[in-house]
């Protein structure tokens, strides 16, 4: 088991470099750059222009661009924002912990409310609340979430005046948990819903797989009440695709919502790479994508872990 | 030093009375750019001030930096105005006023003096006495020096304009600097925009590092204490600030939100109490709300579609002139063939201008200038005349080129989408084809050679943007309609994108950029203008105004057409 898991790990190397190539060599081979922001000031003459080209590196060549990226990258140095004038690292440390709290609340929310619905429409099939349940998931999931958490803003907040419109607090307050609380409530519920319907739809199919196979029956037979053969046989065997996708979401605990935190103007990761994709700040970009990476690379390994354990058949060799 | 102390009391009663002047409810300073809602404002604040209170002010764009040498976003410089002062500022009107220092050095009152052999410009700045910054030190002249040295030292600053034109700055006392100019930089009064503490970034190898950053230590009414991320930057009362009794209110909060749209909504809401930036086409909506009032103010930011008069060739060569529009009768008939005022009136809801010259507003604007204004049968004959005959396609055609053009902009922006799609179905009944191409602002305004900006390289017909001079032309005029300023793949960073080569302007140009009489200049720069219509490189559609928004309970703002609605927060109070 040790073994599979540093090799996997030492095979993840070459695949992260040659992910960072790829996406250098895309964000580069888009049209535009950094500079753009620079042409409108007034104040800026074209010699300012040639000098910030060269104060940031732009003027090299792409591969000596790139080589210089990569290899101040393994030493901890993530590059400088052009826009932001601050290191790349410090940039994203100060976001992090805003992702993590609102997709870590969305995260546990779900699987809180996903499992138990997935589990109950299952056996319940066909009655009303199955229906109902599939009908509410299905809506949910063909919604996109900038128009739900749109839609969630303009009745709670325009319209009843429950919750606040945006934002991680009230900005200038002192910390004040209600607060927080209210803030996060929007955007968990515009996210959770979305990720409640997934996860339901998952967990039911397989499910409903499960519980017809011969050991399941055996347990009925062997007298076990429905709790024992509900959790302990059926939903254990039947949450191995629920375990897949769930571990493949865990990059988004970092990454963050990119849509759902513009609309929110929440200053998570998923805004930090949306405005600094729209200024051509290639070093953050880089930064993100690394992470981000890094991180589905991981998961996927997780996820693979994780079926040893729910699935004693699986070997690892 | 009793004489000393004598003059900075004196000095002292004199801004006390300028303020209090500046207070007086009889006094309608910039009453001409300011809608009557302001003007009240300004003068209801007067009556009973109230001291305290918290202003929420939302901003669609999130400020990446607040230093003042990194800076490149309005909103950066809107938030950082009300902490970061410079020697003289721009007033609403457009004249020079000090800040920090006395008084303006000119000609005039013997400020600024020429070198014995006329190349050299020096100016004598005196700071008024007894500034501090916010932190309790004092203000010397050590800190224009130092930012000076700043600017050329640093490479990732914003821009050198001016700075890089210095050759040595003199320190006689603290609180005099003598800037000696290596040749006649007109616009040295809005030079040093922005000091920078000496005391605290002295030594310090890269400022970048350092609170400076996003907290930059100023003399204006506030300070920062607080930047969050992406969220907000709150400022607090500034206990040195040199207008006795001001600010009023305790704190000012920038509340970064993600689009205007929300901001009108929070500002609905009561949630923000003021927003920056609003487009044309919001106006309608929030004059409806009773709460809520409008700041609008003229600018010199000219929408404009720009005519390339060289070949449209990928790189262009500036020597060639462009088979249809190299013709002026035919720039001017497409002048005549648009119709400004509608475009107005239907598309930015009145609030907008009707644009007639490249620098509308300001000490140097002519505002007798104007542009042909619409008349389809002049642009007919115009082109009749010129030999562009139609076509059975009912489009011009000569010496069998078809009168096609592609007109380019940047792609997402509602308002310039509707007025090409207008300009597409009115000059197509004069005979001319018009095709859109738009593009992202990261190319079509990147302003690089290398980015294939189709204006750098000349690959265009018409451009349509906008563009604003700052207050003094001089640096806009030289490097937009200079011939030597024309891309070409040696000279990559050109800007005269409309390639526009008259011998004639090129001197008005050379001349009114090296002569420090401001009344002389202004006569100079009006010929310019005009000589520039007269060659007709652009339709100057329309000058954009600058919206904002706040709740009725917050008085004292005032619009401003060189500034952002920021300028004067000392004097913003909340109603009782």
């Amino acid at each position: 088991m040790g073994r599979y898991v540093s090799q996997r790990l030492l095979q993840a190397v070459p695949l992260l470099v040659l992910i960072s190539i790829v996406s250098f060599a895309l964000l580069k081979a888009a049209p535009g750059g950094p500079l753009a922001a620079y042409e409108a000031n007034p104040l800026v003459t074209p010699e300012d222009m040639v000098r910030l080209r060269t104060a940031f590196g732009l003027d090299q060549p792409l591969h000596v661009q790139y080589l210089t990226w990569i290899g101040k990258f393994f030493l901890g140095d993530w590059g400088y924002s052009y826009a932001y004038h601050q290191q790349v690292l410090l940039l994203i440390g100060e976001r992090l912990p805003n992702t993590i709290y609102l997709m870590g609340t969305v995260y546990v929310f779900t699987l809180l409310l996903a499992i138990p619905i997935g589990v109950l429409v299952a056996m319940r099939q066909y009655s009303w609340f199955d229906h109902a349940v599939t009908a509410t998931t299905f809506a949910f999931l063909s919604t996109p979430t900038f128009w739900l958490g749109l839609l969630l803003i303009i009745f709670f907040g325009l319209q009843l005046g429950w919750l606040p419109l945006g934002g991680i607090e009230t900005p200038g307050a002192s910390f004040d948990v209600v607060d927080r609380l209210r803030h996060l409530m929007l955007p968990v519920l515009t996210l959770s819903l979305v990720g409640i319907g997934r996860y339901t739809r998952y967990l039911r199919a397989s499910m409903l797989e499960t519980i017809d196979q011969e050991f399941v029956r055996t347990a009925w037979a062997k007298g076990l009440n429905e709790r024992r053969v509900v959790i302990g046989h059926a939903f254990k065997n039947a949450a191995s695709p629920l375990v897949t996708i769930a571990a493949l979401d865990l990059p988004e605990l970092f990454v963050g919502a990119l849509v759902t935190e513009q609309i929110f103007g929440w200053p998570g990761m998923g805004r930090l790479f949306w405005d600094a994709a729209t200024r051509f700040d290639y070093p953050i970009l880089m930064g993100i994508l690394a992470v981000s990476s890094g991180l589905i690379v991981f998961a996927n390994l997780v996820a693979d872990v994780l079926y040893g354990y729910l699935d004693p058949r699986i070997r690892y060799t | 030093m009793s004489w000393r102390t004598f003059r900075s009391a004196a000095v002292i009663a004199a801004a006390l009375s300028i303020v209090a002047t500046a207070c007086a409810p009889s006094t309608p300073s910039g009453a001409s750019a300011a809608p009557s809602a302001a003007a009240s404002a300004a003068a209801s604040a007067t009556a009973a001030t109230v001291r305290g209170g918290t202003v929420v002010f939302a901003i669609w764009q999130e400020p990446t930096t607040l230093a003042p040498h990194y800076a490149n976003q309005t909103v950066a410089g809107l938030v950082n105005q009300i902490v970061v002062e410079g020697l003289a500022m721009t007033d609403p009107d457009g004249t020079y006023v000090p800040q920090l220092a006395k008084s303006v050095p000119t000609v005039a009152n013997g400020g600024a003096t020429v070198s014995a052999d006329g190349k050299k410009l020096i100016v004598k700045w005196e700071l008024q006495p007894g500034l501090k910054w916010s932190d309790g030190e004092p203000v010397t002249s050590q800190d224009v020096v130092f930012t000076w040295q700043t600017y050329m030292k640093d490479p990732k600053v914003v821009s050198r304009a001016g700075f890089s034109e210095i050759e040595k700055i003199d320190t006689p006392d603290d609180l005099t600097a003598v800037v000696t100019y290596k040749s006649l930089y007109a616009p040295y009064p809005t030079n040093f925009y922005a000091l920078m503490p000496k005391h605290l970034l002295q030594g310090v190898e890269d400022i970048s590092k350092t609170d400076y950053n996003r907290k930059p230590l100023g003399t204006g009414p506030f300070k920062f204490t607080e930047f969050k991320a992406g969220d907000s930057v709150v400022a607090e009362r500034n206990e040195n600030y040199r207008k006795k009794g001001q600010p009023y209110l305790d704190k000012i909060i920038f509340r970064s939100v993600p689009s205007s749209t929300v901001a009108i909504a929070q500002l609905k809401a009561g949630e923000v109490q003021g927003m920056w930036n609003l487009l044309e086409s919001e106006t309608p909506d929030i004059e409806k709300d009773a709460n809520l009032k409008i700041s609008f103010s003229p600018s010199n930011s000219v929408e404009r579609i720009e005519m390339n008069l060289a070949e449209n060739s990928d790189p262009s060569d500036p020597s060639k002139p462009h088979p249809i529009l190299g013709d002026v009768r035919v720039r001017r008939a497409l002048i005549y063939a648009t119709p400004k005022a509608q475009l107005v009136e239907k598309l930015l809801f009145g609030k907008a201008k009707v644009g007639s010259s490249v620098n509308p507003q300001g000490w140097a604007a002519d505002k007798a200038i104007t542009q042909e204004s619409y008349d389809p049968k002049k642009a007919d004959e115009l082109l009749d005349q010129s030999g562009w005959t139609k076509g059975p396609d009912g489009i011009r055609v000569k010496g069998g080129v078809r009168m096609s053009m592609v007109i380019n902009t940047t792609t997402g922006n509602k308002t310039r989408e509707q007025v090409q799609q207008v300009l597409a179905d009115e000059w197509k009944q004069r005979g001319i084809e018009l095709k859109i191409v738009n593009m992202p602002s990261s190319v079509f305004l990147s302003g690089s050679w290398d980015d294939k900006d189709p204006r750098q390289r000349g690959s265009y017909d018409l451009a349509l943007y906008t563009t604003n001079a700052a207050i003094d032309p001089g640096v806009h005029m030289s490097q937009r309609y200079h011939s030597r300023q024309i891309p070409t793949p040696q000279n990559k960073a050109g800007q005269n994108r409309v390639r526009i080569s008259d011998p004639d302007l090129d001197k008005m140009i050379d001349e009114a950029g090296s002569i420090l009489d401001q009344a002389k200049r202004k006569e100079l720069y009006g010929k310019i203008f005009r000589k520039i219509n007269e060659i007709a490189p652009a339709i100057w559609l329309y000058e954009r105004g600058r919206i904002d928004a706040f709740r009725t309970n917050v008085l004292g703002w005032q619009p401003h057409a060189w500034g952002d609605i920021t300028w004067n927060t000392e004097g913003w109070s909340l109603k009782k």
